[in-house]
């Protein structure tokens, strides 16, 4: 992924895509890291009992993969301002993710970044995803 | 049971946090970042930030400390297995040190019940050591009957 540096500016259709694969073990360690420990997540016997089929990453895991994507491009971590999203599909340990953002609007010193993130089937995992970040 | 919508408003004492370098390099790691603002010391100490800095979304850690009582708080009574996240939010207003010592406070901003579900929305608001706005988080669960 090409990356701006600290002194470029946003413009309207700059772009970027990652791909996240999502390895057998990665909603353990985001279990770790984030103290998110509900057997939803960690348990796939407890995800069937509870009519989820199995294990589901946690959304914010997702979330993080997604917030990271758009700080990567932007280089400077400091310059996301703002993140929504709606977790509408499950994401199971195994999935390949495809993060994509596109600047759709400039707004005073913010630009505006329309966000997919899909699974290997083209089901949208995060809907509604708004972000926005400092144009520099 | 449905959320009783009286909950709306409720608050839970202000949580501490003391963001550490490594627990930060551990949540980078955990969403597989690359980025040397959160991972590398050296590169970290070069940036204008002087220092190592959290993923935005390390918001969860130290919101975790809060999300955790209201979990299991005996009142609201929520039915954890059938919990899931539905939406989140969040807004920067800066970046996260490691260093920083973070005040957060949480507060039930809204309940909807629903035929089949629940819907339960809590704010948490974040400041640092120097008083200054750091991070909001509207976390928004989905507890299904």
């Amino acid at each position: 992924m090409k990356t701006l540096d600290a002194h470029n500016t946003i413009n309207i259709g700059d772009s970027f895509t990652v791909n996240q694969e999502v390895d057998k073990y990665r909603a353990i360690y985001y279990a770790g890291a984030s103290g998110d420990f509900n057997p939803i997540h960690i348990d796939a016997e407890f995800g069937k009992m509870v009519g989820l089929g199995g294990a589901i990453l946690q959304g914010l895991c997702t979330l993080g993969f997604t917030a990271d994507a758009i700080t990567t491009w932007v280089s400077d971590p400091g310059r996301l301002k703002k993140l929504k999203c709606r977790f509408a599909s499950p994401v199971r340990m195994g999935d390949t993710l495809t993060i994509q953002g596109t600047v759709t609007e400039i707004q005073g010193d913010r630009a505006v970044l329309a966000v997919t993130v899909k699974n290997q089937d083209g089901v949208e995992v995060l809907t509604k995803v708004q972000a926005e970040v400092e144009k520099g | 049971m449905a959320i009783d919508k009286k909950f709306i408003g409720k608050t839970w004492p202000t949580m501490v946090y003391e963001v550490g370098k490594e627990k930060v390099k551990e949540f980078a790691k955990a969403i597989k970042s690359s980025n040397p603002y959160f991972l590398d010391d050296e590169f970290a100490a070069k940036s204008k930030y002087k220092t190592i800095v959290a993923p935005p979304t390390f918001a969860v850690v130290f919101g975790a400390k809060l999300i955790e009582p209201i979990f299991f708080d005996n009142e609201l009574n929520l039915n954890l297995a059938m919990l899931v996240h539905g939406e989140q939010e969040f807004e920067f207003y800066d970046v996260v040190k490691s260093g920083d010592v973070l005040y957060s406070d949480a507060k039930i901003v809204n309940i909807e019940n629903k035929e089949k579900l629940d819907v339960i929305a809590i704010e948490i608001l974040t400041k640092n050591q120097s008083n200054k706005e750091v991070c909001k988080g509207i976390y928004t669960f989905v507890v299904r009957k």
